[in-house]
């Protein structure tokens, strides 16, 4: 009897404690630092208050060494993309040189799921130390919230003095200049330009000339399409890929975003219309399957020889050299973005985007965090953006034009020539959900909805969210 | 056991493990998500009660909700039909069969312990215009041996229920068939072969025995499966999740609980999310009561 008893009271403590150990328990939170937590703008949200998060707790930390995680959006071991590959070169320089003291453990996941993951991180108190944004609607919630840190402090010791200008700051600059949460909340790594990729060997079999009109890239497709190329190879799946495009005839046909942002105008101004008409018209040229390729699909029938054009970022370059066939680079190609006919439009802006790291508000390893950003900027990880990567370096470092990827010179020329730069529109617009429906809405376009009813979601959701 | 069902401290002593899990992990985090419904509440700031607005917003403005609330009635009327019916002849066929009984049951049954991403992701590769079927078929010499001319079994967005929801429903069954064929199967078994043996006595055929036996003894079984179907389907989230990337079909093949997760987790509107989670545990609900009053069910000694 007392067996059983002694029996019954094992298991009831053994029930106990597992119960609780699923509980978890955190570590009393740190008080944030004292700037890095800005209030809320109006920009940011009119009356809400941004929620204090709390710190996670240290629990991965043994012994001395301060362990950092870094969150980053593709496969650092399986990637072939050469950019992927130079992130997880930093990381294993900065954990060889500071073995025993820092150590970093990266958290890789897809793309596509990438700011799910990184918002339930933060909503559950476990923002990475370190975080790879692009600077947009994104970045500007975690900065106006104080989940990101502002990092001028930081930057002040020297550090700024590597990048090549301020502006390339801008994109991760936010507040209201002279305010308190004004400053920069993500360091740039390297730029990216939207630009159309072809292939020279196909344009010259099929007599195509490397257009400067949207009338004269259209001839150039039908001259690809009756030689028997497929034109262009695009990802509808990957909605932004199509939004790309569409992003630069919009502005090619003279919209300015500020207008629809103050009401000036709105989504069924004349020249989104024509937009949509111009992606309906380019849309004959594309791969049959574009609706379902996605982007990874969609790059690679370019690389494989299958489709003479790719609009693409130059971040494609990355991926381009690390897949395909060797030879392959030599023919490639790079012209800007066309102007639309007839449009008085600036035909000279480019879109561009940089990857840039932020880092928690709330990390309890800043120096080890700012750290292990330095390595990202530094001499080795530049030097390896442009001549490897084939993206354009944001420091000052010099690297050798003859080995970097022949694509990156011609995406210089049109960086250099242009005018001015501008974002992609979804991350642009005035969220996350803004631009995730002004993507579906081209989507539809390109399906062959009428452009002046598929912009109805767009129109409806800023009458309803942001001009109200 | 009479003793120890008068002893209250024993009752509560066994009930407060059950009792506390229950309050922990549903029934507090279901009243949450309750007051969050009635919240403007993003990821990073504090909820703001605005009353019903979410709600107004979700049923009346909200077009993805309405083709997200289409798609999950299909999913479950085509759940609930086919997989009874499915279910039914397997279970039949697998109690009638006296050699590879178990291996045919392991067979069907065994989708459903695989993990569904990975199914997802299979069955996307299976699906993808240049690969799996397409080819398969352009192989065989259909589309003019061009696979790309097939049919865009997970991107056509066209008709009222799109290709993809019908596509991914035959993949749901083809996984959770084997989950009704074996409550069937249990319920069957539990037969009595006197009652059968008594039918052909009587003259039964064996076709007979199974509309005016079977089918009346299982009836307890096929209202569990019903309701388990209908729930199953209502919050039926990983497979579309899988199959269809987000943002390719412009939320076309979006259910209640793909709308739910997008809402909450890509556009971080938590509140928002909590009034879609609140509709789809009514709806749960709701269909679970109505099946239980339309599926009349008696207790028959077998």
């Amino acid at each position: 009897m007392k067996m059983k008893k002694f029996l019954a009271i094992c298991l009831s403590a053994a029930m106990t404690m597992s119960l609780l150990s699923a509980c978890g328990g955190a570590a009393a939170p740190a008080a944030p630092a004292a700037d890095a937590a800005p209030a809320a703008t109006e920009e940011a949200a009119p009356d809400e208050e941004p929620a204090a998060e709390e710190p996670a707790a240290d629990e991965a930390a043994s012994g001395d060494v301060e362990e950092i995680s870094f969150m980053v959006w593709d496969d650092l071991e399986a990637s072939e993309d050469l950019i992927t590959k130079g992130y997880k070169d930093s990381i294993d320089r900065f954990n060889k040189d500071f073995e025993g003291k820092y150590h970093c453990t990266p958290i890789t996941t897809n793309l596509e799921e990438y700011y799910d993951k990184l918002n339930a991180l933060v909503a559950a108190g476990e923002t990475p130390d370190v975080f790879i944004v692009s600077p947009g609607a994104n970045l500007n919630d975690y900065a106006m919230t104080g989940v990101a840190a502002k990092l001028d402090d930081y930057l002040a010791d020297g550090w700024k003095d590597t990048f090549t200008s301020d502006a390339v700051f801008a994109g991760g600059t936010y507040g209201d200049e002279g305010g308190d949460g004004a400053g920069i909340y993500a360091v740039p790594l390297n730029i990216a330009a939207a630009c159309v990729f072809y292939n020279t060997e196909m344009f010259a079999d099929a007599g195509a000339e490397v257009p400067k009109t949207f009338s004269e890239l259209l001839d150039a497709c039908q001259k690809l399409q009756d030689k028997g190329y497929t034109p262009i190879t695009i990802s509808a799946g990957t909605a932004w890929c199509l939004s790309m495009v569409a992003g630069y005839l919009c502005d090619r046909n003279g919209l300015n975003l500020d207008d629809i942002k103050t009401h000036k105008t709105d989504w069924k101004d004349e020249k989104v219309i024509n937009a949509g008409k111009q992606i309906q018209e380019l849309s004959k040229y594309f791969q049959k399957t574009a609706a379902g390729d996605d982007n990874d699909v969609a790059t690679a029938a370019f690389y494989n020889g299958e489709a003479a054009i790719l609009i693409q970022g130059s971040w494609a370059i990355g991926q381009i050299n690390g897949s395909c066939a060797e030879g392959f680079a030599d023919k490639v190609g790079v012209f800007a973005f066309p102007a639309v006919d007839g449009s008085s439009a600036d035909p000279n802006r480019v879109i561009a985007k940089s990857d840039s790291l932020a880092m928690s508000a709330n990390t309890q390893h800043p120096e080890a965090a700012v750290q292990l950003m330095k390595y990202f900027t530094d001499d080795t990880a530049q030097k390896y953006t442009a001549e490897v990567g084939g993206k354009i370096p944001v420091t000052n470092v010099q690297y050798d034009e003859t080995v970097a990827p022949p694509e990156l010179s011609y995406v210089m020329d049109v960086f250099k020539s242009a005018s001015s730069t501008f974002g992609f529109y979804n991350e642009s617009l005035a969220d996350t959900e803004a631009g995730s429906t002004f993507d579906n809405c081209f989507v539809e376009i390109f399906k062959g909805e009428d452009p002046a009813t598929a912009l109805d979601p767009i129109e409806d959701y800023y009458e309803m969210n942001v001009w109200e | 056991m009479d003793k120890l069902m008068r002893n209250k401290k024993a009752i509560i002593l066994f009930i407060a493990p059950a009792l506390i899990m229950f309050t922990a992990v549903l029934f507090i985090p279901v009243c949450k998500a309750i007051y969050y419904s009635l919240c403007n509440y993003k990821i990073n700031y504090h909820p703001k009660y605005i009353g019903i607005k979410n709600y107004v917003m979700l049923l009346t403005k909200d077009k993805t909700m309405k083709i997200a609330f289409r798609n999950s009635m299909f999913f479950m009327i085509f759940s609930i039909v086919t997989q009874l019916i499915f279910g039914l002849i397997l279970a039949a066929l697998l109690t009638n069969i006296k050699k590879g009984r178990n291996f045919f049951k392991n067979i069907y049954y065994l989708p459903c312990v695989l993990s569904s991403a990975a199914l997802g992701l299979l069955w996307m590769f299976v699906f993808m215009p240049r690969l799996g079927i397409n080819q398969m078929l352009a192989t065989m010499g259909f589309f003019n041996g061009d696979c790309t001319l097939g049919p865009q079994w997970l991107f056509s967005t066209e008709g009222y229920i799109i290709l993809p929801i019908w596509v991914i429903s035959f993949v749901a069954l083809w996984q959770y068939v084997g989950q009704s064929m074996m409550l069937y199967m249990a319920q069957i078994s539990g037969i009595s072969s006197d009652i059968y043996e008594a039918s052909y006595i009587d003259g039964c055929s064996k076709r007979q025995s199974f509309f005016y036996i079977t089918l009346p003894l299982i009836k307890p079984m096929v209202a569990t499966a019903m309701s388990l179907n209908a729930i199953g389907s209502l919050k039926f989230f990983d497979l579309i999740y899988n199959m269809i990337p987000e943002g390719f079909l412009s939320h076309k093949a979006d259910v209640i609980a793909t709308h739910l997760y997008t809402q909450a987790f890509k556009f971080s509107k938590l509140g928002y999310g909590s009034a879609i989670g609140v509709i789809l545990l009514v709806l749960c609900l709701v269909m679970t009561v109505i099946i239980n009053k339309f599926v009349k069910t008696e207790s028959y000694d077998m």
